[in-house]
This record gives C-alpha cells, structure tokens and sequence, in this order.
C-alpha cells in the first residue's frame, strides 16, 4: 500500500516531472516540513531524548539528587545481580505478564470470535467489555480493593454464597498475586478484544467460501486461515500488551504496596522504591535499564515468531 | 454465519453463545455497580457482614459530604485543566509533525519517524526519573538560578503537570497514519493554486481527517485524566492535586470511609465512561487503526 503511494509521490513531484518553478517549490516544501515536525522534535529531545542518555549516564553513578552524582562504574549493576528483591519483582513482572498478555489474549479471542456472529445486541456486548479500559487503574483498583475486603467484600460474600470460604485475598502470600493479575486481565481484556474484533471483521470473506467449498472443517480453517491472517493484529496487541504490562504499577500502588513479603512487587515498583523512597536515583536507572531491555527482548523475540511488524510499516 | 438458521443444534448453541457473553459483561459491569450502590449506603450498610447488595437507605448524601471530606471538586477542576490542556497541545503539534512526516518529504524524514516510533518503545519507568530530574532542576524557575540549583524549579507547579505531556509519539504516530491515506491529487491541485504548505495543511488535508482529531483528542483527555505516577511525583499541595492523586490520598488519610472513597471513585470514572459512550466510534478507530495498519 504505501510504497505504491510513494511511487505516485515521485513521479509526480520528483525533479524530472517538476515545472519549472519545481526546485523553489521543493525547497519552500523542505522547510515548511521542518517547522511543522519541530515542535514535537524539540518536545521529544527534551522529554524523550535526554531522559534516555540520563537514565543510562546515571546508571553508572551513585546519586542522591541533593549532592552531585559520583561515577561508581559497574556498582549498581553488579548489586542488581544480588538483589533478591528485584529478582522477586523481575519473577512476579513475569508471571503478572504471562496470565494478562498471552493467556487474556486467547480469551480475548475467543469472545472477538464469539461476537463476530450475526448477534443481536453485539454493540452492548462490546461496550460493556471494553468499558474498564477508559477507566482510571487508580480508581478502579480503589473498587478492586473494597470489593477484596475480606470481611464485607462483594468477592468473599459470592464465594460464600457459592459454598466456598474465601481467602483473605490480598494480604495472604498465596492470593494477592492472583488478585493483581484479575484486576489487569478485566482492565486490559477490552482493548484486545476490540482489535481481534476489528481484524475479524476485516478478513476476507472469499477465502473462506473457497475453504468451505473445499471441504475444511470451521476447526480447520480457524487454524489454516485465520490465526494466520491475524499474525499482524496479534504482533501488535502482543506488543503493545507487553509494553502495558511490564509497566502496570497503579494497581500494586493502590492494592497490596508491593506486599505482603514482597509477593506482588513489581519492576516499576522497585524503580519507583529505590529512587522516591530510597533516594537511589542511580540504582533506579539501572533497574529501569533492565525492564526495558527486557521489553526490548520480547518485542523482537515476538517479531520473529510472528514473522513481521506491519504495525510500524 | 448463515442468516437463517432454523435446526435445533443451531438454537442451543445461540443461547449458550448468549449467555456466555451476557456472564462475561456482568463480570466487567459488576464492579461498577458495586460502586455505585457502596457510594450510596450508610456506614451501617458498609460494615454489614456478609455484605447486602442494595442499602437499606439511601444515602444521596454522601456526595455533599464526600466534597466537604476532600476537596474532590478541585481535583476534578484540575484533573480537567490539565487533560484539556494536553488534549489541545497534542492535537495541534502533533497533527502538524504527523502531518509533515506523512506528506512533505524532507532530508531526515524517515530517521525522525523511525525516532519516534522508537521512542514509543521506550518505557516510562525509564524516561521518568530523568524527567523528574529535569522538572526539579529546571534552570530560573522555582527559585533556581541558571544552573538549576537552589530552589525546587518546575516542582509543585503547573509548568511540571502541563508541559512534559504535551506531545506524545503515539499522537503522531497515529496523525501519520490518517495522513498517509489522503490522495495526493488534492494536495497538486492546491499547490498550484498557489496555497502555501501551511495552508495546505490547514485549510485542504487537516478537514479531511476530522476523525483522526477526535480520535487523537479522545485518546489523549482520557490517558491525562487517568494518569497517576507523574502528577503524584511532581505535585505537592493539595490544591494542584488532581483526581486519582486526590482519591489515593484520602485513601491512606481516611482508610475505613468506603462510601465517600467510593463517590470519589465515581466522579473519577463516570465522565471518561460518558465520553467513551458519547465518541465510542472513534476510541474503536483509533485503536483499530493503531491495531491494523
């Protein structure tokens, strides 16, 4: 699609075909792009561009912001690698990633394929799964927190309706976890669940007429055809997921402060620990160097099962 | 699916597919309710064990004394303020640079898109501590002299809450995209009616993409009014304080009142709920075409 536009563009405007007036043209052209594209370059530099040299700069000092940063080489990511804190938090990023990304996606898609049936109501439907994606994690997770309460809490008061004796939920070691990760799968179901739908709904349908003719089973033809037509729409809700989850911090903020005994603290938590709370603004650089190299990782290592990024194209 | 569809087998699996979406949609709506009703019972009601459902009275009331609780309504105006200010800024700067990287070609285009679709890789827990850095030590402001040193600079101010939000690169990443899709004629045609690049822009290309604005602007008034970590770094008094800050304070200030936390908790989500309801279109498109081009 765009390098064709692109031709269009050359051989249109390029200097064989341009009037005589062409080279004033393109010159006027060249700097009406460079002061519209300034602002947000100079808005980038300064909020983008600096704060990633500085994290990595800082990376390699210890600095408190009250007295000048001191150059320590190595230190901080040598103590990292000895920091059992982190490791926890680097291990519960991991799990808290692994049930809202890949396992919320499948179950994404399943109810994108559910709703993209001839369905009355279908837009109720949506709406209603997609409505606690616009909604603040701070709020939400303040509802969250009152519907845990072990004692008048709407989640113990179903479990007992159903039978069952509910746990203490988020100060018990084995439970606050999974109370975390069902806070991000019904926040974050929404967004993905919209996009499957949005590339559903854009799969061509004589592909399938010809499947059908031929004989594949609606099972075979998920499988044949539609998975992989849905490689770019899963490319990106991976990644953009990814990127979601390994940065979640309002909700361990509002729900459990990273506890109890450290069982939900996450990267972002300990980033923000060593440098607001500690003053360990080196060490905070470090630990952020890390999740991002993390991210980094995982995004290319999507990119080469998926085989290909037209999100970016 | 075949329009109709009449055999018995077809029908059950119709309603199992009904309720199995109609159980999924309590469950997202749930905890909403849940909100609304807790904001509305009596202390009684709150500490009732198992927990009833509906009050027994109906406490209206909570919400004037929710306001007289905390200061919610400031929070909200500045929750406001600032998400409009973000809202306007992004629209406009971003839609320009979008606007340039998608249709005037220039030496370095393609390097500063590729910057900015990298820097939408960047993770904030990265860029956040140099820029609070930046904030606090941002040089003749907040008592600092030049070199940024001696006072608190943007800390605690309007400049720390406004400016680093101004533009994002998702913003014009996704003004790019709407851009790209405009026929090329349009613009030949305007040219050489002599309008100049500016003009084109405004006056020829930016009516085209309307739906791209309202989508930029929806997407940006509600990450603003929904954003947390940065306002709660860089602010300190009460009176800069927006919404979610507002709320997780009184939260650990006020532990037990459930109701008045819960009021609060509604004023925080009940208007990006309406705003999602109003544009619900273009949230779809706008994610959609982030999701599929």
């Amino acid at each position: 699609m765009a390098p064709t536009r692109d031709r269009v563009r050359a051989t249109a405007s390029g200097p064989s075909a341009a009037p005589p007036r062409g080279r004033g043209l393109q010159r006027a052209r060249r700097r009406a792009g460079l002061l519209m594209v300034a602002p947000a370059v100079l808005h980038a530099l300064i909020w983008i561009g600096i704060p990633l040299v500085a994290a990595v700069v800082l990376s390699f000092t210890s600095y408190d912001v009250l007295t000048p940063p001191r150059f320590i080489g190595l230190e901080n990511f040598r103590d990292l690698l000895s920091d059992n804190v982190f490791r926890r938090a680097v291990l519960n990023t991991s799990i808290y990633t692994f049930f809202t990304v890949p396992v919320a996606m499948g179950i994404a898609l399943l109810i994108a394929l559910m709703l993209n049936t001839r369905l009355a109501g279908r837009a109720i439907f949506r709406t209603a799964i997609f409505i606690p994606q616009v909604t603040a994690t701070i709020a939400v997770a303040l509802v969250w927190l009152w519907i845990y309460d072990p004692r008048s809490g709407l989640a113990n008061a179903v479990l007992s309706f159903l039978g069952l004796d509910g746990p203490a939920w988020l100060s018990s070691t084995d439970w606050a976890m999974p109370a975390v990760i069902v806070v991000g799968i019904w926040q974050g179901i929404g967004l993905k669940m919209l996009i499957y739908l949005a590339a559903l709904q854009s799969l061509p349908t004589d592909l399938y007429e010809a499947a059908s003719v031929d004989g594949a089973s609606k099972f075979r033809q998920f499988f044949s055809l539609t998975l992989p037509l849905l490689r770019p729409a899963t490319f990106f809700v991976f990644v953009t997921s990814v990127i979601g989850a390994f940065q979640s911090f309002d909700q361990v903020y509002i729900l459990t402060d990273g506890g109890p005994a450290n069982s939900t603290t996450m990267m972002t938590y300990e980033i923000y620990k060593s440098a607001f709370r500690e003053f360990r603004m080196g060490y905070a650089c470090a630990q952020s160097l890390v999740l991002f190299a993390l991210l980094l990782f995982l995004t290319l290592l999507n990119r080469r099962i998926t085989g290909g990024d037209r999100a970016t194209r | 699916m075949p329009p109709v569809e009449t055999s018995g087998r077809a029908r059950t699996g119709r309603i199992v597919l009904y309720l199995t979406l109609t159980a999924i949609s309590v469950v997202m709506i749930v905890p909403f309710v849940w909100m609304l009703l807790t904001s509305v019972k009596s202390p009684g009601d709150i500490a009732a064990v198992p927990p009833r459902l509906f009050p027994t009275k109906w406490a209206f009331g909570n919400y004037v004394d929710a306001l007289h609780a905390a200061p919610f309504a400031t929070y909200a105006r500045n929750s406001f303020v600032i998400a409009a200010s973000h809202t306007v800024l992004n629209v406009l700067i971003a839609s320009m640079a979008g606007y340039a990287l998608a249709r005037l070609r220039f030496r370095g285009s393609s390097l500063i898109f590729l910057a900015f679709v990298g820097a939408l890789m960047i993770p904030t827990y990265t860029k956040i501590l140099p820029e609070f850095l930046i904030v606090r030590f941002m040089p003749l402001f907040g008592g600092n002299d030049i070199t940024g040193q001696g006072g608190t600079g943007w800390l605690d101010t309007w400049w720390a809450l406004i400016i680093p939000g101004a533009v994002s690169p998702f913003s014009v990443f996704l003004f790019r995209q709407f851009y790209l899709d405009l026929p090329v004629e349009l613009e030949e045609a305007a040219r050489l009616d002599g309008l100049g690049e500016l003009g084109i822009y405004a006056r020829i290309m930016t009516p085209l993409v309307k739906p791209a604005f309202i989508t930029v602007a929806l997407l940006t008034f509600e990450g603003s009014w929904n954003n947390f970590l940065w306002p709660l770094l860089v602010t300190k008094s009460d009176s800069l304080r927006v919404i979610q800050v507002g709320l997780s304070v009184f939260r650990t200030e006020n532990d037990t009142q459930w109701a008045f936390l819960m009021a609060g908790t509604t004023l925080a989500t009940v208007p990006m709920v309406v705003l999602f309801l109003i544009g619900q279109r273009y949230f779809v498109q706008g994610f959609a075409t982030a999701g599929i081009k």
